[in-house]
């Protein structure tokens, strides 16, 4: 085998491995476990900076093995694979040093770990997966290892939430699998290429080819919240920080997002879904999607809910992007995939930290904590600029493309949908950064806890500003050559341009 | 970049405004925090002198590649901003108490870090950005006292901060797309030449009128400039609402052919701004107040010229140095008028007659008494209108600028009386007088030998 099928293997086993081993070692070995988690974390980031390098210099990564016949199992790394694959890499490994710090003595880490890691081995295998049956089996895996992530607690709200959350994302995975196996029976095993598959159908096809985008796109929304199936999102909110974390920023929604891309363009091709008329009611539901979540989320008093809601609206400006129809949208779309999560990482590291240092939970609990905490405040403030599209922050780069896409492809409602989205962002984003920094603190803390130094545990005090600095730096050196816009370019570039 | 200043100064004027911030991360270091104020915009200050030629720097690295430069009329805003920022920092230091010091300072730091890269910016990103971090940043300064006026001020300013940048944002989506460039320079042939040029030309009216409080896009202003701490007001009604101004300057299609409609619009807006302050000015029992309306009424007569510069493209040339002048002149002398409300009465006869003549001196300048700052931009303002194309509107400009200096008077005569019975006796901090004298030395005395003010008198 050589290296260039090994490197997507290997980075799948990483994940994979770090979870086998931590279910094995017992609950009480503690600092091995720490090891374990950070040096996969660490040896996965290699292998994807190694994988993207050669990607940008055009190695191609693949490795496939029949399953069954007609069904390949085939990982393969082309540019928009990096792109999910190092978020996922990046996010992993400060969601896992904030996840230690965050649990510590809390029981079941071992569980919680595995899961963990099993979580990250399926967004890994989603974002180099080479067909749709590959990307439906990870798929499917991030579903049943995430349930536990989201029932870690325990109590009755949690194994709730947790009912609904399967039952969504079980409900979504039929669904999809049902378009995936009628496409399978109509055109075969489809491996993901950048123009498509369908450029000249036969017309006689087109029909079915519609109703399976229906399905395909029907089960990938569920997980991307889109309207009106996001359901699931505000109630799993019960999970511990670092999961909502991981759940909001790489891993749930995210695939969800990243299917739909897959599906437009690597199987569909993006001229070809325009032609069928595919895009315009996709732009309405995402545009929809967008200005639903944000106003549900300006209604929202318990902080962690009102982030959930924001996620609901901000992936779909993935979605937006990406049925804009023109590459400068695209560009938009993609980078947001990135952006987002780097900026909603940081906002329920935030949130985490509040709730673990302060007990607060709700946003009117939250008057005068900027004084109390002024990094992680500074964090959550930057981000949530972010969010509302302040420039030279993350989510301005994100908006500037998506607009500038808007109005090249002439759709220019889309703007009015952004701008519309920003000044709703602000409206549910600013009264809590007015909270934190300019009220005074009204009562006591529901659950102080203190950490000598530093304002929090140092392991929660660190994630939150690293990937703040990320979102500033992200959009302040947009134009640089591995900037998440760049690379994003250079997905579209390929995808345009074969 | 040709006899341009070194790069270390262009970018330690950005970057210790930008920074300075971070001195409020360590609780104990009030001294140094506190000190530093009226230094932070000294780079900016020798940069604008050092640039004697324009200069031009790429930075293709930062935002989506960015552009910055200092031609003349950037260098006249360049040269108010910092000295307004310096003199106000400087009575900052003997003004603010230890209460929400470290808050105040990063908001300071950031306004003016945005208030000066706005100058300096060539391109739509770069501008946006640093007129986005200083509307952002000021907010902190508006509600920094705290208590319910200072809440519901800041609530309406940022209200309308916001629908501001989002008519900016718009109008900057769609002259990228028109125009097919990022750079400022060609944004108003972009405008001229597109189909949608009107919607932008709105957008633009709009976005920065907000910001120097174009009637109706104003109620913020009365609002928030009078209940901030002392020296942000004065930097706020001073500097701050000169990026509305400098914003209409870099994007409306000024100097293409066929805008004539919308000079005459912006006149009539300007003008009614201009009167109409007074009328609700003079009401008012707060100083900072009258003041703040004061700023609406002058920002009217700058509206006024830009809608001139709309009107008649080949008058651009002349123009420009005018309106430069023009907010040069007001952002000195409301600086000094602003930082007079936190003084007190001197005892001794002789000093407090003394101090009185010079603390009506600013406001004889708005006024335009001769000898001031105020004479020279009046009259320039008047040559620079009288030559006008013969439109309708052209008879009735003597009888109007009349009437705006008379609502001048008003204003002034109004806030002199205020200040006349509030003034208390007392001790302040030197820094105070030092930074209002200072205010006052530049808005009399060095005024005259600013570049600006070279070119206007030569012409």
């Amino acid at each position: 085998m050589t290296a260039t099928a090994l490197l997507p293997l290997l980075a799948l086993l990483t994940s994979l491995l770090a979870a086998v081993v931590i279910f094995v070692l017992p609950e009480s070995s503690h600092r091995v476990r720490i090891l374990v988690n950070l040096m996969a974390a660490l040896l996965k980031l290699v292998i994807v900076a190694l994988m993207t390098w050669g990607v940008f210099h055009g190695v191609d990564f693949s490795v496939s093995f029949t399953m069954l016949p007609g069904v390949s199992f085939m990982l393969r790394a082309d540019a928009l694979a990096m792109l999910f694959a190092g978020l996922s890499a990046v996010l992993w490994l400060f969601t896992t040093i904030y996840a230690i710090g965050y649990l510590e003595d809390s029981p079941n880490r071992s569980r919680f770990f595995g899961f963990f890691s099993l979580c990250v081995a399926s967004t890994m295998g989603i974002a180099l997966a080479g067909n749709m049956f590959t990307f439906f089996l990870f798929y499917e895996m991030l579903t049943l290892s995430t349930y536990p992530l989201v029932v870690h607690r325990g109590t009755e709200k949690a194994l709730r939430a947790g009912r609904n959350y399967i039952s969504y994302t079980l409900g979504g995975g039929v669904v999809l699998l049902l378009g995936i196996a009628w496409l399978h029976g109509l055109a075969g095993d489809l491996a993901f290429r950048e123009t498509g598959h369908f450029q000249g159908a036969d017309p006689a096809l087109h029909g079915q080819l519609t109703l399976i985008f229906i399905l395909l796109i029907a089960g990938l929304g569920v997980k991307a919240g889109m309207f009106p199936v996001h359901g699931w999102l505000p109630q799993a909110m019960v999970a511990p920080a670092p999961v909502s974390a991981l759940l909001h920023a790489v891993a749930v929604v995210k695939a969800g997002a990243f299917g739909i891309v897959r599906v437009v363009y690597d199987v569909y091709g993006i001229d070809f879904a325009f032609m069928l008329g595919l895009l315009q009611p996709l732009a309405w539901l995402a545009a929809f999607t967008i200005l639903y979540g944000s106003v549900r989320a300006m209604a929202q008093i318990d902080l962690k809910r009102r982030l959930a809601f924001s996620t609901i609206s901000q992936v779909s400006y993935i979605i937006l992007g990406v049925a804009l129809f023109g590459p400068i949208g695209t560009v938009g779309g993609l980078v947001h995939l990135l952006h987002q999560g780097i900026m909603k990482i940081t906002l329920f590291f935030c949130a985490g930290n509040y709730a673990e240092t302060l007990g607060v939970h709700r946003v009117d609990e939250l008057d005068g904590a900027g004084a109390r905490m002024p990094a992680t405040s500074t964090a959550f403030t930057l981000a949530a600029l972010g969010m509302i599209g302040v420039p030279p922050l993350a989510g301005f780069v994100t908006k500037w493309m998506l607009g500038t896409g808007a109005l090249a492809t002439g759709v220019e409602w889309a703007v009015v949908v952004l701008l519309l989205s920003s000044l709703l962002n602000a409206a549910y984003f600013l009264p809590i950064v007015y909270r934190l920094w300019f009220c005074p603190v009204a009562a006591p803390w529901p659950g102080e806890r203190r950490w000598g130094r530093l304002e929090t545990s140092a392991w929660l005090f660190w994630p939150p500003l690293i990937t703040t600095l990320m979102l500033v730096l992200v959009g302040l050196l947009a134009a640089t050559a591995f900037s998440p816009l760049s690379w994003a370019q250079l997905i579209v570039v390929r995808m345009y341009l074969p | 970049m040709n006899g341009s200043p070194p790069l270390v100064l262009i970018a330690a004027s950005i970057l210790l405004p930008l920074l300075y911030p971070l001195l409020a991360a360590r609780p104990g270091w009030h001294s140094i925090l506190r000190g530093a104020l009226p230094l932070l915009p000294l780079p900016a200050l020798l940069l604008a002198l050092l640039s004697t030629t324009p200069w031009t720097l790429e930075l293709p690295w930062l935002l989506l590649g960015s552009t910055w430069m200092l031609d003349e009329l950037r260098r006249s805003f360049l040269l108010l901003t910092a000295l307004l920022w310096g003199t106000a920092g400087l009575y900052a230091v003997g003004y603010l108490g230890g209460k929400h010091l470290r808050r105040f300072g990063v908001f300071w730091g950031l306004s003016l870090a945005g208030n000066l890269g706005l100058v300096l910016a060539a391109d739509i990103v770069s501008f946006y950005m640093f007129f986005a971090l200083m509307t952002f940043a000021a907010y902190g300064l508006v509600v920094h006292v705290g208590g319910n006026h200072a809440r519901f001020a800041g609530r309406v300013y940022i209200v309308m901060a916001l629908l501001g940048e989002m008519a900016m944002l718009a109008g900057f989506l769609l002259a990228a797309r028109d125009g097919g460039s990022l750079l400022l320079a060609e944004l108003a042939a972009g405008i001229a030449a597109s189909t949608n040029g009107w919607l932008m030309t709105t957008l633009f009216i709009i976005g920065f009128g907000v910001k120097a409080g174009l009637p109706l896009l104003h109620f913020w202003l009365p609002l928030a400039h009078p209940v901030a701490p002392t020296p942000a007001s004065a930097v706020l009604s001073g500097a701050m609402v000169k990026a509305g101004l400098l914003g209409w300057l870099l994007t409306l299609p000024i100097g293409e052919v066929g805008w004539q409609s919308w000079g005459q619009g912006l006149i009539l807006m300007g003008f009614a701004g201009s009167l109409g302050a007074a009328v609700f000015g003079v009401i008012q029992r707060d100083p900072k107040t009258v003041l703040a309306w004061s700023s609406i009424s002058q920002m009217g007569l700058m509206a006024v010229l830009v809608g001139a510069a709309l009107m008649a493209p080949g008058q651009v040339s002349a123009l420009l140095p005018v309106i430069a002048l023009f907010a040069l002149h007001h952002g000195l002398a409301k600086g000094c008028l602003f930082l007079a409300v936190g003084l007190v009465i001197p005892a001794g006869r002789l000093l407090q007659s003394f101090l009185w003549v010079l603390l009506a001196l600013p406001g004889l300048s708005l006024v335009g008494m001769p000898f001031t700052s105020g004479q020279l931009a009046k009259a320039a303002m008047k040559g620079a209108l009288m030559v006008l194309p013969n439109v309708p509107l052209a008879g009735l400009l003597p009888l109007l600028l009349q009437a705006a200096t008379l609502a001048t008077l008003a204003l002034v005569v109004r806030y002199g009386w205020l200040l006349w019975q509030q003034l208390e006796r007392g001790t302040i901090p030197a820094s105070r007088w030092l930074g209002w004298g200072l205010a006052l030395f530049c808005s009399a005395v060095v005024f005259w030998s600013l570049p600006t003010v070279a070119l206007v008198m030569s012409d």
